[in-house]
């Protein structure tokens, strides 16, 4: 519980950054952050204590096993969690382009 | 070009770089053929490789990277590595359904011995490796767009 507790404050931190920073770099960092909380969550879903890595080995009868799923369903999101930094990234660059400052509370004005 | 001083980072950068980078595609290399065996597999294996090429970028800088990796060629081998992963997928049918294993399976706990996973990891293996370093030419030429205006 106290670990599920934890992956909660990280989460948190996160979305602290997202919420209140206003550079948009550090705004992306947030939302790493919040993803990473994600994934680690799944991943201790699955796990064991005492377990091992769910994997052949040879020579060894492996019993206890952490579970396979979430570490399968988490590489998904690893996955997805790149293509998306990479495009928030991409805008961040065209908005620094644009506007010529990272501070969102400075981009308020609409140019065509 | 690889020695000129104005391009990329200090002198200690690019020789530390030049003794690593070889190293860190080696071990792409071994994670993604290894794949069926131990921990890893077409996706890690691939951010590996992609990574000894952005490791290139940063210490060297965009032009010597592209020398080795020209635009068009990643976003061909991109299109190659997904190509081939649907052409090992297709050819399950042989066998009778999609995925189906058809190549000989040999004997568990060695290299090549899981059919057609090894296939498969190869091509995630390409098309995450250069679509990666894809993604990081197409921010880095961004950038460069905004310095020319």
């Amino acid at each position: 519980m106290t670990l599920y507790l934890l992956c909660l404050a990280l989460f948190c931190v996160g979305l602290y950054g997202v919420l209140r920073k206003r550079n948009l770099v550090k705004i992306i960092v947030g939302l790493g952050i919040m993803e990473y909380a994600m994934n680690l969550f799944f991943v201790l879903l699955g796990y064991r204590f005492h377990g091992r890595a769910p994997i052949e080995a040879q020579d060894q009868n492996i019993l206890n096993m952490v579970d396979p799923l979430p570490q399968a369903l988490v590489l998904t999101s690893i996955v997805i969690g790149l293509g998306v930094t990479a495009l928030v990234i991409s805008i961040a660059i065209r908005i620094y382009e644009k506007y010529g400052t990272f501070d969102i509370t400075k981009i308020k004005r609409l140019k065509g | 070009m690889i020695d000129n001083p104005k391009t990329g980072m200090t002198l200690i950068v690019k020789t530390i770089t030049r003794l690593t980078i070889g190293l860190i595609l080696l071990f792409g290399i071994y994670i993604i053929f290894h794949g069926h065996l131990s921990p890893g597999g077409g996706f890690a294996g691939g951010v590996i490789v992609a990574l000894s090429f952005v490791h290139m970028m940063l210490a060297f800088g965009k032009d010597v990277a592209v020398t080795k990796i020209s635009k068009n060629l990643a976003s061909n081998l991109e299109s190659i590595g997904a190509l081939m992963f649907l052409s090992v997928a297709l050819l399950g049918f042989l066998g009778g359904t999609f995925f189906m294993n058809v190549l000989a399976k040999g004997t568990p706990f060695r290299l090549f011995s899981a059919g057609t996973i090894l296939l498969s990891n190869i091509s995630i293996g390409i098309k995450v490796g250069v679509g990666l370093f894809a993604i990081f030419l197409a921010l880095v030429v961004l950038e460069r767009a905004k310095k020319e205006e």
